[in-house]
């Protein structure tokens, strides 16, 4: 395993760590809960393949189920967010990028790194919520829950992923 | 084959999808309560609709056989009417020729019972109809239970009847299932038992079997109900049952009664007693 795969692993823990240990308990208006763990497939880059990212969104939504008790609902919204991705991300991402690309705030500006995150946060939590509602009678619920879990997770992660870019770029400064 | 090979390989990570995709749902419908049940209702519901289709389609193209069957249903069915419709063209002119009253054989006069006893060794009851009725000795009585006696003498407007529960009457009569004949006579005591003698003791008879006129005497016309069988014995001389009947009518509350008359039956009994006087010689 190279420095990529351990960095991506500690990655996948931490976020596994604070979605189910905080954000699994916190419940805007009284059911939208945001799903960082979208973050992990999000970040990354066009270099590595489709089959590793399905791996990746599978196994990660796997383990939440697991300790989630939601078993199915985070492994199908994570494989299809990782199936997505990089056609969401083709919208957004600058046209003459050959080589690998990884989108970040420094990569891709502000406002496309907000709108890119937007559409796979929403994809991922339509996709969980309609899984957990498994019904079209309490439409309007189940569209609270994807509203307000996709603008917290898309907030968080532009969060994280902005004091992440901040802090690598006072690290350089300083070297 | 290679272009198949080569075509998974090229779309693998799609085949990949649809498998983690597939696994994913199925865990949801395995370990999830409510998402199982909504998804087993809903297949059900659509399983049933696609019979539902499925059905209507096969009975569509099945129409064509249906017709032919109908078509050579009608046709019986039209042989059947057109039989019927002469068959009742015949009848009518029966029913003419019937309004005569010539050809039947019994008839029915009805009667009140004014007077009767039912605490002798030798019963009688008195009806309200007599010979100026057509009322002559020997007739059948009979109520909607079943038979009540024989009319024993008559006056202009009166008739004393004989009931079963006389010690001197002696009906004959048969087992309905296993058309085995007998005698019905009563004991004095019980008004709603009686005593049939004279089956064969090869017959194996049933609780609760009806005893009913078998039509021999000419007094009642066959199949009149008499009673039930209660029990059976074996009689004295050992040859054959006593049975214990219930009586089908009750004598303590009849009152509407009908009197048979078969006009012919003298002319039977006048024949029957030559016969017995020219072999007697």
């Amino acid at each position: 395993m190279n420095h990529k795969t351990f960095t991506r692993l500690g990655r996948m823990a931490l976020l596994l760590l604070v979605q189910i240990m905080m954000l699994n308990h916190m419940h805007l208006f009284g059911y939208a809960t945001p799903l960082i763990m979208g973050y992990m497939i999000i970040c990354m880059e066009t270099g590595v393949s489709r089959i590793s990212h399905l791996w990746w969104g599978f196994i990660m939504g796997l383990i939440y189920d697991i300790f989630s008790n939601t078993m199915g609902m985070g492994a199908a919204s994570m494989t299809l967010l990782a199936m997505m991705k990089p056609y969401i991300l083709k919208l957004y991402m600058p046209r003459d990028i050959v080589e690998s690309f990884k989108p970040t705030i420094q990569s891709m500006t502000l406002s496309r790194y907000t709108w890119y995150t937007l559409s796979c946060m929403a994809l991922m939590h339509c996709t969980f919520y309609f899984l957990e509602a498994f019904t079209l009678s309490d439409l309007l619920l189940t569209i609270g829950a994807m509203t307000g879990g996709t603008l917290l997770a898309t907030l968080f992660s532009v969060c994280i992923e902005y004091i992440v870019h901040t802090k690598l770029e006072e690290r350089e400064v300083a070297k | 084959m290679q272009n198949l090979i080569d075509f998974i390989i090229k779309y693998k990570y799609w085949f990949t999808f649809l498998l983690m995709e597939g696994f994913s749902l199925a865990i949801l419908i395995r370990f999830n309560n409510y998402q199982g049940s909504v998804y087993f209702t809903t297949a059900n519901s659509l399983v049933g609709g696609i019979y539902t289709a499925a059905d209507g389609v096969t009975s569509y193209i099945g129409l064509g056989k249906v017709n032919q069957q109908l078509e050579a249903e009608n046709t019986a069915l039209r042989d059947q009417l057109e039989a019927m419709k002469q068959e009742l063209a015949s009848r009518h002119i029966d029913t003419l020729r019937f309004a005569g009253f010539n050809n039947l054989r019994y008839r029915y006069v009805g009667a009140q019972i004014i007077n009767a006893t039912t605490s002798h060794s030798n019963n009688l009851l008195t009806i309200d109809k007599g010979a100026a009725d057509g009322i002559r000795p020997e007739m059948g009585v009979i109520c909607s239970s079943g038979v009540v006696g024989i009319v024993y003498l008559t006056s202009d407007h009166y008739s004393i009847v004989m009931p079963l529960i006389n010690m001197k009457s002696k009906i004959s009569c048969r087992l309905k299932e296993h058309n085995a004949f007998g005698t019905i006579e009563w004991k004095f005591g019980n008004i709603r038992s009686a005593y049939m003698t004279g089956v064969p003791l090869h017959v194996e008879i049933g609780k609760h079997e009806i005893v009913e006129t078998n039509g021999f005497s000419d007094i009642f016309p066959p199949g009149i109900p008499v009673g039930t069988v209660e029990g059976t014995e074996a009689s004295a001389d050992g040859l054959s049952h006593l049975l214990k009947i219930n009586l089908a009518v009750d004598y303590s509350s009849v009152r509407n009664v009908s009197v048979i008359t078969n006009y012919n039956h003298r002319e039977k009994t006048t024949l029957e007693y030559k016969a017995d006087s020219i072999m007697n010689r």
